[in-house]
């Protein structure tokens, strides 16, 4: 029973982080009207951006986690103002064709520049023990983050100026916009706040697994069961989704193989898209 | 001023010397030309499958490997394991797809369109590591691979993709004059005045996505024999979907013969660019899909058709 208790705890600190990745997603896909498959890539370079900063700068991996939030705001703005933002009023599907050769671009790049080689950034190893069980330093100081990340997420969204403006952008963009709502500017806005949160969960993930130019596949596959589990656009669904796939991951990992932990995402998709697509979570 | 329009005559001769001359490509080219021929011919048939149901219908299959690959394995293990003849197994893999086709596509193609993109990516990526897990080793042989020898001769199978190709051209080229390509393009402009209509758009999707997953699945089956050899990597390679749509959105989305001209040209392109910098070259296509998506968005067809080079017909 103490193992199932401990597996439960480790399927929750994986949830977080995954989380952030479905929040970045859902934000993006509810109030800009993208569906960013390049946002796995992000994750990827956040992920790199920590690993540099500790390998050539020895930038503390914790201080680059802050640091990577206003530089993958920064390139978000950047991205959105120079691309995307042409694609609001298209088909929502070559928005769709556009970030996945983005995704492709960027992940293809990396794996020139990067090469192919498993890294990993060495910081917090080891484990410390608590109450009979044991953790491990790395996932719980990761766990530490994700949840002030989160936090200071919900608590912007829910009582800055801005992040009422960009609720509203996301309800409906064309009463908010006859209120005075610059809605272009809140789709800029949260285009950076999406990329920085997959940014962020990159930084986070680079302090507990290998990261390689590929990893992004599997974090957007995560994300969008994220997404689908949660709902459209809705936050607090993406939230639970994480913790769910999560917990979902650490308990197929420990009970049947890890192989098997990867095909959750695709089953996830299809089971919640066969019995209830608008998501278990009402907004 | 108008340009006169192509005589019709002149168009039926050029595309039976055309294909008088590609029929006779065995007897006097060398080995490395029928080879470049018969990828061309497999990518013109997986542009054309991806362009008979996502440039009709405008939902946008992100797992046109899953076809590729289902059939593929499928094929190959009757193939490998079980001594069927090539003549057996490319249909039995196809005709199977095709009905795995439709299970998916009753699932997926009830809700509206991005859904159905980001799924089909998720269910391309988890076929891949299933086919890949130790608990169907006893079938697919895991993540290692199944070399096998079909015992076909190049010309042979250059032949019966070439036959492939004509007959997917066909079938297109019907479908866009027909009711039923009516059908599908109003559901693409818009699918809810198109259900009003009484349009039975649920149906006409899967009867689409099940012909393009058969079309598709016999040209991976093909593709997998001329490799001898599959994995699951390498079957549900995110390349395969990615080429075909590169080659579908430069020759014209929802045209006719504009998958023909982007398999031809980017074929050419592959040859020469993996030689020059394999590295790099997804990247170059990953970049192509962005430029094209964002200045270029007509395709060449589309964009002919706009100068009245060509007739603004849809048969073309």
């Amino acid at each position: 029973m103490l193992n199932f208790l401990e597996i439960l705890i480790r399927g929750l600190m994986l949830g977080s982080v995954y989380a952030l990745v479905g929040m970045g997603l859902t934000l993006v896909w509810g109030v800009v009207g993208i569906v960013n498959i390049a946002h796995g890539e992000f994750v990827m370079l956040g992920a790199y951006f920590a690993f540099w900063a500790f390998s050539l700068l020895h930038l503390n991996p914790l201080l680059s986690v802050l640091l990577s939030i206003p530089v993958f705001f920064s390139l978000g703005v950047g991205i959105h103002k120079k691309i995307t933002e042409r694609l609001v009023k298209e088909h929502e599907l070559s928005a769709l064709i556009l970030t996945f050769g983005m995704s492709i671009l960027i992940w293809n790049l990396a794996q020139f520049f990067w090469t192919n080689t498993y890294r990993s950034v060495s910081y917090l190893t080891g484990n410390f023990p608590l109450m009979g069980l044991v953790f491990a330093k790395s996932k719980t100081v990761s766990f530490g983050l994700a949840v002030g990340i989160t936090a200071g997420l919900f608590l912007f969204l829910k009582y800055s100026k801005w992040g009422k403006a960009i609720r509203a952008t996301s309800q409906n963009p064309e009463v908010a916009l006859v209120c005075g709502i610059n809605t272009m500017k809140m789709r800029m806005f949260t285009y950076g706040m999406g990329i920085a949160l997959a940014g962020a969960a990159g930084t986070i993930i680079s302090l507990q697994w290998v990261i390689f130019p590929q990893m992004g596949a599997s974090y957007i596959s995560k994300a969008f069961a994220i997404v689908v589990l949660g709902g459209l656009g809705n936050i607090h669904g993406a939230l639970a989704g994480g913790l769910i796939i999560g917990i979902l991951e650490a308990m197929v990992t420990q009970y049947l193989s890890a192989k098997m932990a990867q095909i959750i995402p695709s089953a996830t998709i299809l089971l919640i898209l066969l019995l209830k697509p608008t998501g278990l979570f009402k907004k | 001023m108008r340009r006169p329009p192509l005589q019709k005559n002149h168009a039926y001769l050029g595309i039976a010397a055309l294909l008088a001359f590609l029929i006779a490509i065995p007897f006097f080219a060398s080995d490395y030309w029928i080879t470049l021929v018969t990828l061309i011919l497999i990518f013109t048939v997986y542009a054309s499958g991806w362009n008979l149901f996502s440039g009709l219908t405008g939902y946008t299959n992100f797992g046109l490997a899953w076809f590729i690959g289902v059939s593929g394995y499928i094929s190959s293990l009757l193939i490998a394991d079980h001594s069927f003849s090539w003549l057996f197994a490319w249909p039995i893999g196809a005709v199977l797809t095709s009905i795995a086709s439709i299970g998916v596509g009753y699932i997926l193609l009830r809700i509206k369109g991005v859904y159905f993109a980001i799924s089909m990516v998720a269910l391309t990526e988890g076929t891949r590591e299933l086919f890949g897990t130790e608990y169907l080793t006893a079938i697919t042989h895991g993540g290692k691979g199944v070399p096998f020898v079909a015992g076909i001769k190049l010309s042979s199978l250059y032949w019966a993709i070439l036959l492939l190709a004509t007959l997917t051209l066909l079938i297109c080229y019907k479908i866009t004059s027909s009711k039923f390509g009516l059908r599908l393009l109003a559901i693409r402009e818009d699918e809810l005045a198109a259900e009003t209509l009484g349009i039975r758009t649920t149906r006409d999707k899967i009867i689409a996505f099940a012909l393009s997953a058969f079309l598709v699945g016999l040209a991976g089956a093909i593709h997998f024999t001329y490799q001898n050899y599959i994995d699951p990597s390498f079957a549900f390679s995110i390349h395969l979907t990615l080429t075909p749509i590169v080659m579908t959105l430069f020759g014209g989305v929802g045209t006719v013969f504009g998958p023909v001209i982007g398999a031809t040209l980017f074929t050419f392109i592959h040859e020469i660019l993996w030689a020059e910098l394999s590295l790099l070259y997804m990247s170059v296509f990953g970049a192509i899909l962005m430029v094209l998506i964002l200045f270029f968005p007509q395709g060449l067809l589309g964009w002919m058709k706009e100068r009245e080079i060509l007739p603004r017909i849809r048969k073309i």
